[in-house]
């Protein structure tokens, strides 16, 4: 039971992460019919963003606000630069085109960071929260998973309920229709991309607290591992995305316990691949996802 | 406007090289790709080889891609199989190279076509994330297994050329030879091994799109469903191209592994895919032709940034790794912000400037 507690837990928070960098994915996908590739370097940007602005004596909340503010930025400025001048081109142009613009990002984090690994304190220190038995959670990962979900529940209220919200599914929906009633669909791609910039840029912060340090790669490994959350939660819905997310970390963390050994030289380092075994055991059943839309093909 | 000669049979439209300019441009090829490994030095020999191992990669990929439609970011999963298999096999059963590299192909294919499967109903984006999965599936089951990806990460490559031939004996291949009158020593045979090889991949290819099979695939990248309509069968022309490419993608695996005499499993990443794709893109997407100038371009630029890099403003400032790297992802930006048709679209242009000289258009 101890262990399960704390595989749950390490499962739930692994889950969050994955589940921020899915929905920033598929709401960018929604919004631009692009497959952002370089999202994994908004993670990195969050993360090195926040130990600089930590190491200035900015104060925790404030630093990730910051922080998160700085990965939607570049976000954005990547879709105005970049993405917007490709609407209508073939879609691998798009996926080499943030593909190359990813290289590019790393090469820029890697100047203005260099190549040391580095590390993020926890506001809350070592403290743990027992639970039942031996078994105990830590703030920190108690922390992660709270802020986790309320950004996203922030996220889809804002999507449901706001001004802004009402023009991005529009646009998502048909861009041309979206214009012609007067809804500015380049302004709303680029909000669009400053979320989703934002919930990489915590998702990022997250990815780099998991470990005592971090490098280039840490985060990198985070959002490729985060691809299979938005095949298997169906590329279309943002909600089953989430729910994916969540459910892979789980898996994620279980698996390797439960089943590896059970695997002999295939089970080793299981995490690695797991995720993507789960996807295509997934697509044999559901190829459009958890609560994806079947597509619908006109000629 | 003079295009071309009227066409006037279907033979005549069916010619790989139909007038004159072809002819003189593939003499003028051959003169220089036969030349080129007696003139060059032994740095831009070694850029040589590896710019036909592009080659053939980029081929096998412009037939899945660029034919067929399908989106790929597994092609590097399909070089490490060839790699491996080659190494495996020469290492265990000291089988020559020329089996090796069909048999490389032959299991890749296998492979391809058990992810062809999945993919048949997926398209797009959702391909290209399969396909992602795929190269760390197969890059995870080597490293599982050491005796296929050797101990420590790293394999060596031994290139037998015929039967029975011990492992000491096989050293023999690395050294200078007299074939008649002619010297070569081991890059330059490799070029010539390689020369044919590319040769041979590039023709079967474009003999592909002449064919009913290439042309399926082209009608199913276009339209799937129209073709269908059509009385296309979507599903056969699709596993017909990953198989046709991860097979040549296999046969480029074992170029690479004979080349390198030593591989690892590290070396076959998303960042080779990745390549691939950039160059097929480059060269122009959808023509054999785009394939083999993308491959050739995109290795000699690498070369020729390598060089560069250093005593550019900024640029030279970066560590060496980065520096080909953003030059590189700066290049393709602008190509493919300019002229998505990439280099075969440029040539398109300096073409009809030629062909209506002296007017504009």
């Amino acid at each position: 039971m101890t262990d399960v507690i704390m595989l749950a837990a390490a499962g739930l928070s692994l889950g969050a992460m994955y589940a921020l960098v899915a929905l920033g994915f598929s709401v960018i996908y929604r919004a631009s019919r692009v497959f952002n590739f370089a999202h994994g370097e908004l993670l990195g940007i969050g993360a090195f963003s926040m130990t600089s602005l930590l190491a200035a004596g900015l104060p925790w909340p404030a630093a990730l606000a910051v922080a998160m503010t700085l990965a939607g930025l570049i976000a954005a400025g990547v879709e105005r630069a970049v993405v917007r001048p490709m609407i209508g081109r073939p879609v691998f142009v798009t996926i080499i085109l943030t593909l190359f613009v990813a290289l590019l990002l790393r090469a820029l984090m890697i100047v203005i960071w260099g190549v040391q690994p580095r590390a993020i304190e926890s506001p809350f220190g070592e403290a743990e929260l027992a639970v039942s038995g031996d078994a105990a959670i830590s703030y920190q990962t108690l922390a992660q998973i709270g802020v986790a979900v309320l950004a996203m529940a922030a996220f889809f209220a804002l999507l449901k309920y706001s001004r802004l919200g009402i023009g991005m599914r529009a646009t998502s929906t048909d861009q041309e229709v979206a214009q012609a009633l007067g809804i500015p669909v380049g302004r709303v791609l680029g909000a669009t991309w400053f979320l989703a910039g934002m919930l990489a840029g915590l998702a990022g912060v997250f990815a780099a607290m998991k470990h005592a340090m971090f490098g280039h790669e840490s985060t990198l490994i985070i959002a490729f591992r985060a691809f299979p959350a938005v095949i298997v939660g169906g590329l279309t819905s943002p909600v089953g995305t989430v729910i994916a997310g969540f459910l892979l970390g789980l898996l994620e963390i279980f698996a390797p316990v439960y089943l590896g050994p059970h695997l002999g030289g295939f089970g080793h380092n299981l995490q690695n691949v797991f995720p993507y075994v789960i996807m295509i055991l997934f697509l044999m059943v559901r190829p459009y996802g958890l609560l994806g839309q079947r597509d619908v093909e006109r000629l | 406007m003079p295009t071309r000669k009227l066409v006037t049979r279907y033979e005549d439209d069916l010619r790989l090289f139909p007038d004159l300019w072809h002819k003189v441009g593939l003499g003028l090829g051959l003169a220089i790709v036969l030349l080129f490994p007696f003139w060059v030095s032994a740095s831009w020999l070694t850029v040589g080889n590896h710019a036909l191992v592009a080659i053939v990669g980029a081929v096998g990929l412009m037939v899945l891609t660029g034919f067929a439609g399908q989106i790929s970011l597994g092609h590097a999963a399909f070089l490490a199989i060839g790699a491996f298999t080659t190494a495996v096999l020469g290492e265990r059963w000291q089988v020559p190279f020329w089996l090796c590299l069909p048999a490389g192909g032959a299991v890749a294919t296998a492979v391809g076509v058990a992810a062809g499967l999945f993919a048949l109903r997926l398209r797009g984006l959702y391909l290209a994330i399969v396909t992602l999965g795929l190269l760390y599936l197969v890059a995870h089951t080597l490293e599982s297994y050491p005796s296929l990806s050797g101990t420590g990460g790293a394999k060596s490559v031994g290139m037998y050329v015929t039967f029975g031939q011990s492992p000491a004996e096989m050293r023999d291949v690395y050294e200078k030879m007299a074939y008649g009158p002619v010297i070569l020593d081991w890059d330059q045979k490799l070029y010539f091994i390689f020369l044919v090889v590319a040769v041979l991949v590039a023709w079967a290819a474009r003999n592909l799109t002449r064919s009913n099979a290439g042309r399926t695939m082209m009608a199913v990248r276009d339209q799937d469903l129209a073709a269908a309509a059509l009385g296309v069968n979507p599903v056969r022309a699709k596993l017909l191209a990953f198989a046709t490419s991860s097979f040549i993608a296999g046969v480029a695996g074992g170029m690479f592994a004979l080349q390198q005499r030593t591989v690892t499993v590290e070396y076959f990443n998303l960042q080779i895919s990745v390549e691939y794709v950039a160059m097929i893109v480059l060269g122009g997407i959808g023509t054999v032709w785009g394939a083999v100038a993308g491959a050739v371009a995109f290795v000699i630029l690498g070369k020729l940034m390598q060089t560069l890099a250093p005593s550019l403003p900024y640029i030279g400032q970066l560590p060496t790794g980065l520096q080909t790297a953003v030059l590189f992802s700066i290049l393709v930006i602008v190509v493919l912000v300019i002229e998505p048709l990439g280099l075969f679209g440029l040539w398109l242009r300096v073409k009809r400037y030629f062909l209506a000289w002296p007017f504009r258009y």
